[in-house]
């Protein structure tokens, strides 16, 4: 039953329903996502190896037994390898790892190869779909754009462009409602909230719910695993 | 030429956040200032801070010296944004916020045919600035200048450190309970081995197979029998 329910939970991570993935593909360090991926085979392992572990039990085969123990061992393996890393890889994602990739690669013209190139239009869309549809702007506020250089600045004019037109408060098509009220800056004419919440929030639920969901099994599956090398050495030839 | 008593001042309400930006500013508009001068044209004067002292107020806008596509090398100061008291009438409006911004237009910046563009800064100043009143191409009336308005410098983002967040104590919590878990489950494995090879444990009874095999109860009735017959 826990193989079934890892399964799934790491079934929807995977499948990204906040859209964030491409800007942890930028940072070279997708790692959760890996986690997740071993996460949904072994739930799946876990899940057949206990049907195994029944059909042992039942008949009080030793053999039979004896590999599900060693199997496990190895599902527990991964498990761990996976809640490790998921653990490990959420302590990179701060608030500056995201504004220094935003700066270096929101709306640059000039990519350095291919590479750099789709993480380019990744960051970029996932950019703009999160300040629109969460009304926020830059990763701690619309000064992101005034304190740093960016590649945004290169090619947009500070004066016209103080920060992205996708900062400008927008009506039902998309159009900024003033765009001189958004230049300048006024309340109510502009998101002034930053988008680390935003990110932060699926990310750090993500990183954890692997983390600790894995966990969890885990300490189950020690428990049924000690028990059943303890049945294990019980049982008379 | 008349001393007007006002000091251009950056706007203080509403907040804005981009009051002062890389290349612009948001001043307030001098409402009922120039009141007295209504046949005067309203000029802002901007002016890097060390060039102040020696203005000369008698230097006509759209000059070669008040160009704005000179500043600041080949000229001072330059003088845009005209305007007359239509446009700064004293009435209060409320809700309507009034404000300059100096450094807008864009579009002008390096045409030498619009000497009084209100392009964006070239720098980050500090600049000062005042409103002068002209009359035909005779000064009037003047404004105090302005304090020192600094404006924003960026710094490259290769300056954000992205490798100062450490290890977080529910991360090393897990790695510690986990590996101590594993340890302990390949200590079993290992035991286990250990016992099969040997038959210590001789192994209890409770677990044992179900033996398929049925008792006989013995009929002892030919002992019984002997004594009934002796008798």
């Amino acid at each position: 039953m826990c193989g079934i329910a890892l399964t799934a939970e790491c079934i929807y991570f995977v499948s990204d329903p906040h859209g964030l993935y491409p800007l942890l593909e930028a940072t070279e360090n997708n790692d959760i996502y890996a986690a997740a991926w071993i996460g949904i085979f072994v739930g799946f392992a876990l899940f057949a190896l206990s049907i195994l572990g029944i059909i042992g039990i039942i008949k009080s085969d030793r053999t039979l037994l004896l590999v599900y123990i060693i199997l496990m061992l190895i599902t527990f393996a991964f498990e761990m390898a996976s809640c490790i890393t998921a653990a490990t890889h959420r302590d990179f994602f701060t608030p500056n790892l995201f504004l220094k990739q935003m700066l270096e690669k929101y709306q640059k013209t000039e990519p350095a190869n291919d590479n750099d190139k789709w993480m380019i239009e990744g960051v970029t869309k996932t950019w703009n779909k999160l300040m629109l549809q969460n009304h926020c702007c830059g990763v701690l506020g619309p000064s992101d754009w005034q304190e740093y250089t960016s590649a945004f600045r290169d090619t947009h004019n500070d004066a016209d462009y103080p920060w992205p037109r996708q900062c400008c408060a927008m009506n039902a098509q998309g159009i900024p409602i003033n765009l001189d009220g958004c230049k300048l800056g006024v309340p109510g004419y502009y998101n002034s909230n930053g988008c680390y919440d935003a990110i932060s929030g699926p990310v750090n639920t993500h990183a954890w719910g692997v983390a600790w969901f894995g966990f969890a099994i885990l300490c189950w599956t020690f428990c049924v695993l000690l028990g059943t090398m303890f049945y294990w050495s019980g049982i008379e030839y | 030429v008349d001393r007007v008593r006002y000091v251009p001042f950056l706007t203080k309400t509403p907040m804005l956040e981009g009051l002062t930006t890389g290349s612009t500013f948001v001043l307030e508009q001098p409402r009922c200032v120039f009141d007295k001068y209504r046949n005067a044209d309203i000029w802002l004067v901007v002016a890097l801070e060390n060039t102040t002292a020696t203005f000369n107020n008698s230097v006509a806008p759209g000059t070669a010296e008040r160009a704005f596509q000179n500043f600041p090398n080949r000229a001072p100061a330059y003088m845009t944004l005209n305007a007359t008291l239509a446009n700064y009438p004293c009435s209060e409006q409320r809700g309507n916020i009034t404000v300059l911004r100096v450094g807008s237009e864009t579009s002008c910046a390096r045409d030498k045919e619009r000497p009084t563009c209100n392009g964006p800064l070239p720098g980050p100043g500090p600049y000062q600035v005042k409103f002068l009143a002209l009359e035909g191409s005779e000064p009037v009336a003047e404004t105090f200048w302005s304090l020192p308005i600094m404006l924003r410098t960026a710094k490259s983002p290769n300056s954000i450190s992205t490798t100062d967040g450490g290890h977080s104590a529910g991360m090393i919590a897990l790695t510690t309970i986990l590996s101590i878990l594993f340890a302990i489950l390949l200590a079993g494995l290992v035991a286990m081995f250990v016992f099969w090879g040997s038959d210590a444990c001789g192994g209890s009874s409770t677990f044992s197979k179900p033996e398929a095999v049925s008792v006989r109860r013995y009929n002892t009735h030919h002992v019984y029998d002997q004594p009934a017959a002796r008798l």
